[in-house]
């Protein structure tokens, strides 16, 4: 089994996704795809698997010419898709959704014969030892093993390729482990599996081979251990990353305490905790999805209610009730879905970065204003939009980000809440996102920043502390020289 | 994605443009079929039927962009028409205060029991919309209420230099609306939470006190409604506004302000509702059986949906 796309184009309006790119993907081998947001890497997934038409090039299977029309044609010649997106569907059941597709094959006398999807769907998840039971209700399962659903529905059609768009974008260590498990198993049955992830640990852990995208470009391939991590950032951004790509930290922060809890607890999800974060402080929190962290800032948000203990907000003493009333006091969140509790993706880059606190005159909304401050907040998070007015949707997922953090950052907070700030963002608008915390933090913005990425935890905060079942488990002075290893034995 | 430049620049201006040709088409058709279409007295008769939808419409602009919908907007104008038909007797030109206080009140209940009891929109006018209808049939025994008083005859529907006083009181209010709408940090967070109400909560926008907002402001548009309706008709009856929350929501929709809420104007809802009215008084002009007038004006609204809706911006077509 062998795939190859020689010269393959394709323009979007202005923008040309792709200019001449080849890949030869192997029967066997797992095959990465990395590149910033932009460089072309999920269009030419999306060609390869018959979801988009390439302009230009020719593809084909083991010699034989390759030209899908459509997902379904894809299919028919082998080649399965697996999407970002969670496409589960929670009122069926686990046999229903991996048979979705096929479900009239399973039909006697016009009814469906549910035993016989049962044994298919055990059987397909089964084929890559996902431990899953298809009598399991979908509630009880993680995004993780939703995945492995997917992955089940896409091997049904019984594909020899089978493609991963971001697949590992939504979930945590622990679910990633699981996804990248069945990733190898489906390669040592022989299927070609190529992926796209923005993480490069997943490519370092699993890829055997990579091809590296810039700005449309193939930018080379590589062996698995070609490169090092730097060396594959540096080619993908186009710039030197051997100093890594967090900014240097500064002074101890000693100024006043911006933010102190003192045994604040908020139901079994978050025991009574004490914490004090800093003027200047960036003061990170590790632990897996439903640890604490996220109700931590939660709390101190003003979505949710404490139950216990008493929060100190710069000199206001009590919670607050409500994130307008948290806006108030100062305290700025970026919550961790950016499309569905971030930015208005229906609106303007200009509506979004100023929707915290537009600039007013008495009831009147300052046009002139907004239009500054819009600007200045562009030019200073180096957002990538054609103009202030352009819709949300013309942006792409990092520079979505930015305008998220922008609007936090306009509202001229004291504290701000960061909830995964870079989750699904590539390397170049990272680069631009730390950059502009340290520098808030320089300014004497506190910071408390939630994050998976145990690696972002340690270059970038200041402390960290350690969170499991809604306990702190451990402090953690020195970031510099914690491990992400540590970290997770801490964790779980 | 796949259309050209030039080809999707078209679409759009289409889209955009759609309900102002769907008005020079009608207006066109009706004036070369009937010589009286376009005498001035018409057009009057025009404006001033159009006045009462037109007001309730404004209203519900906001609410829908706003992602909720009313659906009581019929009954509150009937509900201040009767208030102002009774109070008109005693203090005459002010009867426009108690009708117009009583249509608040009524849209703010609505907005409370939405906003803060966390009741879907539609479910809540649907059963106040039958409450607030209810609390008029109680009143009257179904009997019409006259208006005698001349002084609020004159003021509500008599004309200056032949214009009639009640399209003088809407341009009033479409002046207001749209300065409302489109001027005020208000009228950006109403398009906010339409656009996204849980990320306008967590962004520290008062959602609830907003929506509350919302629902008085076309109380009290459908409160100055019913007052101009009672006055034309020169009495309050039971029947009066029925079916008028539907015109306002064609009308809205015919402007081209999409139900899903976020973004939406004030030239869209006055087309849209110049257009419905135009319909009726254009297809009674020239003859057209009544009879079968109502299933023209339900394909019109399908059409002007079908080419304005901008699928791209839409997941789920409900």
């Amino acid at each position: 089994m062998q795939i190859v796309a020689n010269t393959i184009s394709r323009t979007f309006g202005s923008t040309r996704a792709l200019v001449d790119v080849s890949v030869t993907l192997d029967g066997g081998a797992i095959h990465a795809l990395v590149g910033e947001n932009g460089a072309g890497k999920s269009t030419l997934l999306k060609i390869l698997g018959g979801a988009e038409r390439p302009d230009a090039g020719v593809m084909t299977i083991d010699g034989a010419p390759y030209a899908p029309a459509s997902l379904g044609e894809a299919v028919a010649h082998g080649v399965g898709l697996v999407f970002q997106e969670i496409t589960i569907n929670t009122s069926l059941t686990v046999a229903e959704n991996i048979l979705v597709g096929q479900l009239r094959r399973f039909r006697r006398g016009g009814l469906l014969t549910e035993r016989a999807m049962a044994r298919r769907a055990q059987e397909l998840l089964d084929s890559f030892s996902a431990d899953i039971s298809v009598n399991r209700p979908l509630a009880s399962l993680d995004l993780g093993q939703w995945k492995c659903i997917e992955i089940a529905r896409a091997l049904s059609t019984r594909p020899r390729a089978i493609f991963f768009d971001e697949s590992t974008a939504f979930l945590n260590h622990r679910e990633v482990d699981v996804v990248l498990t069945a990733m190898r198993a489906l390669k040592s049955q022989g299927l070609a599996v190529a992926f796209v992830s923005h993480h490069l640990a997943e490519v370092g852990a699993i890829a055997d081979r990579l091809t590296i995208l810039k700005d449309g470009h193939k930018v080379g391939d590589f062996e698995a251990g070609e490169l090092d991590r730097e060396e594959i950032q540096s080619r993908m951004v186009g710039r030197d990353m051997s100093k890594g790509i967090y900014p240097p930290r500064g002074e101890r922060a000693d100024g006043p305490a911006v933010l102190s809890l003192h045994g604040v607890g908020a139901g079994p999800r978050l025991a009574p905790l004490s914490l004090t974060v800093r003027q200047g402080e960036i003061v990170g929190v590790a632990g897996l999805k439903g640890a604490g962290g996220e109700r931590l800032l939660e709390v101190v948000a003003g979505v949710e209610r404490i139950r216990s203990g008493e929060i100190r907000i710069g000199s206001h003493t009590g919670a607050a009730r409500s994130p307008a009333e948290g806006w108030q006091k100062g305290v700025a969140y970026l919550p961790g879905d950016r499309t569905a509790e971030g930015a208005i993706v229906g609106a303007s880059v200009l509506d979004n970065l100023v929707m915290a606190r537009p600039p007013r005159r008495g009831p009147w909304f300052d046009r002139r204003r907004a239009g500054e401050l819009a600007s200045n907040m562009i030019a200073r998070l180096r957002i990538k939009t054609a103009s202030v007015r352009a819709p949300m949707t013309s942006l792409s997922g990092g520079n979505l980000q930015k305008v998220v953090l922008g609007k936090c950052l306009a509202a001229e907070p004291r504290l701000l809440l960061l909830n995964n700030p870079t989750r699904g963002v590539d390397v170049g608008a990272r680069l631009e996102i730390y950059r502009s915390l340290r520098e808030s933090a320089a300014k004497g913005l506190a910071i408390l920043l939630v994050s998976e990425d145990l690696n972002e935890l340690i270059g970038l905060s200041d402390r960290i502390l350690v969170m499991r079942a809604g306990t702190v488990t451990a402090e953690i002075e020195d970031p510099s020289r914690a491990t992400e290893d540590a970290l997770i034995r801490h964790m779980t | 994605m796949k259309l050209s430049q030039t080809r999707s620049l078209t679409t759009d201006d289409v889209r955009r443009l759609f309900p102002i040709m769907l008005l020079i088409v009608l207006c066109a058709a009706f004036a070369l079929t009937s010589s009286r279409f376009l005498q001035f007295n018409n057009l009057m008769i025009v404006a001033q039927q159009a006045v009462v939808l037109l007001v309730a419409a404004l209203g519900m602009t906001f609410v829908i962009i706003a992602g909720s919908i009313d659906l009581s907007v019929g009954a509150i104008v009937a509900l201040s028409a009767l208030v102002a038909a009774v109070t008109a007797g005693s203090i005459g030109v002010f009867a426009v205060v108690p009708a117009c206080i009583v249509g608040l009140l009524s849209g703010l209940i609505n907005g409370v029991v939405v906003a803060r009891g966390k009741v879907p929109s539609f479910i809540v006018t649907l059963g106040t919309m039958v409450v607030y209808r209810g609390v008029v049939l109680y009143f009257t025994r179904g009997a019409p209420i006259s208006i005698e008083d001349e002084s609020f005859l004159t003021v509500y529907s008599g004309r200056s230099l032949s214009v009639p006083h009640s399209v003088l009181i809407a341009i009033g209010v479409i002046a207001v609306t749209a300065v409302v709408l489109n001027l005020t940090v208000f009228g950006r967070e109403v398009r906010a939470i339409g656009g996204g109400e849980r990320i306008a909560f967590l962004t520290g926008i008062k959602v609830e006190r907003v929506k509350i907002a919302v629902f008085g402001l076309v109380g009290l548009l459908c409160g100055l409604a019913g007052l101009l309706q009672a006055a034309r008709s020169m009495a309050a009856t039971a029947q009066l506004g029925e079916g008028l929350e539907l015109d306002a929501i064609a009308a809205v929709v015919v402007g081209g302000t999409p139900l899903t809420g976020g973004v939406g104007s004030i030239q869209g809802t006055i087309l849209g509702a110049l257009i419905i009215t135009i319909l009726s008084n254009g297809m009674n002009i020239i003859g057209l059986d009544p009879y079968f007038q109502n299933i023209i004006k339900g394909l019109v609204l399908i059409l002007s949906v079908f080419v304005t809706i901008d699928r791209k911006k839409i997941g789920i077509i409900k």
